[in-house]
């Protein structure tokens, strides 16, 4: 639940960014995309069933890492960017516990009877 | 009987109704706030309440795109919210396999209010630069109505899968046609 929690803030954090270190432009306008779809992925993955959702959100990381460098960011947008994207994508890569179980999840439904017999057995 | 009502595999029910009870409340809470909104669109209200932002309110409730259709989007949300708490509250502790339809309905609506939420407010900071405080919160809530609607949807989609595999058609097993549901246990 932490990483989750975490991420959500930072995606929030993105939003308000802009306003608060005072920039503009391109660093603006990318990060109030990038905020609103990581908090917004964070909320989702919060429950177990949509968990995976968190993989968007290590996306969102790797393109804050990189984003500085393509659409040429400057001074401080550079710091907060390459620092959010960090730990975004250590929260999002952290898979947190699973306490229940649901039937083989998502990917029962692609796969074979048998082996869904299987792994409902173990 | 009442071990019956949790899915093959499962820890738990994902259809329990007084989970779902929560789920109605928050979307008759998101239909109250898309209500308002689309009053002040419609100018039946001159003022909207904003307590953080300003003028962002207007700028954001009074910009071209929220009044690209015949009527407000907010006006749209309400009947969204109103359908989603329709088909939150409808059908039994086994709607998952005694209605995959409904469930999966419900899914698809939750989901897809869920995503022109987030678009919104991808819209409303990144291209108006200005916030709508009860615009936030609508989206809030239905982008937190998908991670608990969506584990009905799986029992109902694994429900299905396992019926058609029984030889029963894919059609039948969605619209819960299947006499013998008993047959399983």
């Amino acid at each position: 639940m932490l990483p989750r929690i975490i991420n959500l803030i930072l995606g929030v954090w993105l939003m308000a960014a802009p306003a608060v270190l005072e920039y503009a432009g391109a660093a603006r306008t990318n990060d109030r995309i990038a905020g609103p779809l990581a908090a917004s992925c964070a909320l989702i993955a919060a429950w177990e069933i949509t968990r995976a959702l968190r993989m968007v959100n290590a996306m969102i990381g790797i393109w804050l890492l990189i984003a500085p460098w393509l659409v040429a960011f400057s001074g401080i947008n550079v710091a907060n960017s390459t620092l959010v994207g960090f730990l975004l994508l250590g929260c999002a890569l952290t898979r947190g516990r699973i306490r229940h179980s649901f039937g083989g999840g998502w990917k029962s439904l692609w796969e074979s009877r048998r082996r869904r017999s299987q792994t409902n057995a173990e | 009987m009442r071990n019956g009502s949790i899915p093959p595999g499962w820890s738990y029910n994902p259809s329990r109704c007084i989970e779902r009870l929560i789920l109605v409340l928050l979307a008759l809470a998101g239909f109250g706030i898309a209500l308002y909104l689309s009053l002040y669109q419609w100018a039946v209200f001159s003022t909207v309440w904003e307590p953080f932002f300003g003028a962002g309110s207007q700028n954001v409730l009074h910009s071209q795109l929220l009044h690209a259709l015949p009527v407000p989007d907010s006006a749209l949300g309400a009947l969204g919210y109103l359908i989603e708490a329709v088909l939150g509250g409808a059908g039994g502790n086994e709607r998952w396999r005694a209605q995959p339809w409904l469930v999966i309905f419900y899914g698809l609506t939750v989901a897809s209010l869920a995503l022109v939420s987030i678009l919104l407010v991808i819209f409303q900071s990144a291209f108006l630069n200005a916030w709508c405080t009860l615009c936030l919160a609508s989206a809030a809530i239905s982008i937190n109505l998908v991670g608990p609607v969506m584990d009905e949807v799986l029992a109902g989609l694994q429900h299905i899968k396992r019926e058609s595999a029984l030889g029963d058609s894919l059609w039948r097993a969605f619209w819960g046609l299947k006499p013998n549901v008993a047959a399983n246990h």
